[in-house]
């Protein structure tokens, strides 16, 4: 039983960071190879200042929020600024992602490549699920609002946007901001759950695993990231299988998800208790009527 | 000391280039930063070492045996992965994407099968190192700069005197009106995944003797986008001046001001290459059409 | 005084002349047409109205002040809004949504408000709501509000650019081919739609046309674009009898024909 709670506190904490990146890539279409950055970022950050300074658990995550929305801006003001082609940046991200995780391993406040252990296990089942629950509820908010319709717009059509005195910067850099302090929360929690974190842990890999999570759920959808990160943590977890095998599973599923349905799970649909009620009857009809929007 | 740092930094460049030009060929038919290139290069090392050590067949197989290898892999990736992408013309970041998916697919099936055990090739090159003006200059490094001239110059030889090539640099420039023009793409692509894993082989080969074998060296390959990124992306030319200028410049920053700087100085270019001078020194600009 | 100005504009991509020289000012409440053939520098200019583009050379003057390098989102606050030649739309959002979203300068809520979702955002949202459905109603695309902006057809999306362009309430609205592949009977809904914001919204308008019938029947006044460079400007029958216009639009061969 503790086995499957702390699946699914590992779940929520990794909803937290790829809700945010689904802010930033789904709703903003930006990709990013580098949000593991931010995760480090948020986790060294809190991790030090409760192992050191034995700060508040709540105030170390704050910190941990604040820092890497600073160092997301200092990524984001020339990138965003220059107007980089789609796959220029994701690039960019990739060399800012590498330079943190080197620059990580040569702190000595860090205890570079051996990393921090012993850190107070502060991030319990219901914590996780406490700030899950509240960054899916903030993220919705903020969809919703003009905030929200303003980044689809400059996903859907940058020039358009522009032209109806959308500021594309403004846009992209608080997308990017909101994403990095939601991957410093994440990264925040991590470190107080698995008590141990390491730069190692904080790889492209996780970066791409975050991007790929919010593709394979569907861009433009918050719902579906979620179920894709649920879908990534808990098969191969309950299934037990070894750890590398997972990682040749993710990549497999990766290139198919592209390949078969780049559309993600969810599309641009959201699940909802109307959704599901529509599944079903399609599901009961026997798939006869074609696709119905979910 | 200056003119050690010089030659050693050089040779280093040398593979960095030789990494790049497979990258950039790849980035200037498609348009899309092949993540997948660094483990083509990897499993390349692979075929390399196995022929070497196992087969004991001699350098000579085992380098064609590592070039052959890499660039019906290279085929393989394409085909399978990429070709129902680029049928659908699928933007570059999807592509990109998929080029993630199946580098990390890759490199955990060499570490689910093979294992994560450091190969180091046999003594193929003297280790006495030859004196050039006062600095030492090992065999290796001198072998790779020379392979590395010869086959990128071989590469421009290719693809400036032979009709194919021709091909492939009109398609480069527009892919749209080169197919207009009775170019037959798919078999175009084929033959630029070919080449570029031909040249991964190659790089494979040079960096598992010089760094050993394993599944994650394909990590140094992140030079060659570097490289690419400086050299600007999609330019032939660029990736070779990029990875030699990389390569020599990493080694002055490791030399004269620290080793740990070195890495977080070769990405924070990147960044600053992507801002201030997309296209890099040698590229061209593309800008979107409103 | 002239609500817009262009004073010798040129603009140079990489050494080819797109726009040369080209003047002309538009009254308030004038509606021109600027013609000329295909790949004559018309879109150009209007990229260079917007701001897309910066002019090489030249001024573009819009209500007494010099606007030329400023950026779009300053120029479309101080009063100009378009449309495009290929529909651009925000393809994913519902009708509704393509007008809420450029509505956003009227909602006056904070990041934090939002974020929490407070009454104040669900009221002003809501009033947003009624805003758009007044634009939607004024180009007769109320029955589509929910659905997605790509799903319409052609012609209707057209006429959202439209209502998206009015809601920005501009003071000058370019409309670059608006009856682009448009046919007989939609042309004739299309001139009624257009003098009716004209007169509703005291608009100043700039149309880039090449339906020739909605061209004389909307504007009095023609500009003619021809290699990036003003052949002529004058009144409808002027242009009509200009040898010149022939010859641009049919070459040198049937000019004399």
């Amino acid at each position: 039983m503790d086995y499957i709670l702390g699946v699914i506190a590992v779940i929520c904490i990794e909803t937290i960071a790829t809700v945010g990146l689904a802010v930033f890539t789904g709703f903003t279409g930006l990709f990013s190879l580098g949000h593991a950055a931010f995760m480090a970022i948020g986790a060294y950050t809190a991790a030090i200042l409760t192992y050191f300074y034995n700060a508040p658990f709540i105030l170390a995550l704050i910190a941990g929020m604040i820092m890497s929305g600073l160092i997301s801006i200092i990524l984001g003001f020339p990138t965003l600024r220059a107007k980089l082609r789609g796959d220029y940046f994701a690039i960019a991200t990739l060399g800012f992602g590498e330079a943190i995780r080197v620059i990580l391993e040569n702190m000595s406040i860090t205890q570079g490549a051996r990393g921090l252990p012993g850190i107070k296990h502060y991030t319990t089942l219901p914590v996780a699920i406490f700030f899950a629950v509240l960054v899916l509820w903030l993220t919705k908010n903020f969809i919703w609002s003009k905030y929200g319709r303003n980044a689809i717009a400059v996903r859907e059509d940058a020039v358009a946007a522009e032209m109806a005195g959308i500021d594309l910067f403004k846009v992209r850099m608080l997308s990017l901001i909101y994403s990095a302090m939601c991957a410093g929360l994440a990264g925040g929690l991590f470190a107080h759950y698995l008590n141990f974190i390491q730069p190692v842990m904080f790889t492209s890999i996780l970066s791409t695993r975050l991007t790929s999570a919010v593709v394979a759920g569907g861009m433009g959808s918050i719902t579906g990231p979620v179920i894709a990160v649920a879908l990534f943590i808990a098969v191969p977890e309950l299934l037990r299988v070894a750890n590398m095998w997972r990682l040749v599973a993710y990549g497999l599923i990766l290139v198919l998800i592209m390949i078969y349905r780049p559309s993600g799970i969810m599309g641009y649909h959201e699940l909802s208790f109307e959704a599901i009620k529509n599944l079903l009857r399609w599901i009961s009809r026997g798939k006869t009527a074609g696709r119905k929007e979910m | 000391m200056f003119l050690q740092t010089l030659v050693t930094g050089l040779s280093i460049g040398g593979v960095y280039a030789l990494m790049a030009v497979g990258y950039s060929l790849v980035f200037s038919i498609l348009n899309f930063s092949n993540f997948a290139h660094g483990t083509i290069i990897m499993l390349g090392a692979y075929v390399g070492y196995f022929i070497i050590s196992n087969l004991k067949l001699g350098f000579t197989f085992s380098l064609v045996g590592a070039i052959i290898g890499a660039a019906i892999l290279a085929v393989l990736n394409v085909k399978l992965a990429y070709t129902p992408l680029i049928n659908r013309r699928a933007s570059s970041l999807y592509l990109m994407i998929t080029a993630m998916g199946v580098s990390i697919f890759l490199e955990n099936m060499v570490y689910v099968t093979v294992g994560s055990h450091f190969y180091s090739f046999p003594e193929i090159f003297k280790q006495t190192s030859i004196k050039f003006f006062n600095s030492d200059i090992s065999p290796l490094d001198l072998w790779a700069l020379v392979f590395s001239f010869i086959s990128i110059y071989g590469l421009h030889l290719f693809l400036t005197k032979t009709k194919l090539g021709t091909a492939i640099r009109a398609a480069s420039y527009d892919m749209t009106i080169a197919s207009l023009n009775g170019v037959n793409m798919s078999r175009l692509i084929s033959v630029v995944f070919i080449l570029a894993g031909s040249f991964a082989g190659l790089a494979g080969i040079f960096l598992g003797i010089k760094y050993m074998v394993y599944p994650t060296m394909g990590w140094i390959t992140n030079k060659a986008y570097i490289a690419a990124v400086i050299g600007g992306l999609g330019s032939l030319p660029g990736a070779v001046i990029g990875g030699i200028l990389l390569g020599v410049i990493e080694t002055f920053v490791s030399v004269y001001i620290s080793s740990t700087i070195r890495d977080v100085f070769s990405f924070s270019m990147v960044i600053i290459f992507l801002v201030f001078l997309p296209a890099g020194l040698m590229g061209r600009h593309l800008e979107e059409k409103v | 005084m002239a609500l817009i100005e262009l004073k010798n504009v040129t603009k140079v991509f990489g050494g080819i002349v797109a726009v040369k020289n080209v003047s002309f000012s538009v009254e308030k409440d004038e509606i021109i047409g600027l013609i000329g053939p295909n790949g004559a520098g018309k879109t150009t200019i209007f990229n260079l109205i917007t701001g897309v583009y910066d002019a090489t050379e030249g001024k573009i003057i819009f209500q007494g002040r010099d606007i030329t390098g400023e950026n779009p989102v300053t120029i479309v606050k101080s009063g100009i809004a378009r449309t495009f030649q290929n529909i651009r739309l925000f393809n994913k959002l519902s009708v509704l949504e393509n007008i809420r979203t450029v509505l956003f300068r009227k909602a006056d809520y904070n990041l934090a408000n939002a974020l929490l979702r407070t009454p104040k955002v669900v009221r002003i949202e809501k009033k947003l709501c009624d805003k758009s459905l007044e634009f939607l109603e004024v180009v007769g695309l109320t029955d589509y509000i929910n659905n997605r902006a790509d799903s319409l057809p052609y012609g209707l999306q057209r006429k959202l650019e439209i209502a998206r362009a009015l809601a920005l309430e501009p003071k000058l609205l370019l409309l670059d081919e608006p009856a682009a592949g448009m046919n007989p009977d939609e042309c004739l809904d299309l001139i009624e739609l257009i003098t009716r914001i004209k007169k509703e919204y005291n608009l100043t308008i700039i149309m880039i046309e090449h339906h020739m019938d909605v061209v004389m029947e909307l504007c009095p006044r023609i500009v003619v674009i021809n290699f990036g460079e003003k052949l002529m400007e004058g009144s409808k029958e002027e242009v009509q009898n200009d040898p010149r216009v022939l010859k641009a639009y049919l070459g040198e061969e049937y000019s004399y024909a």
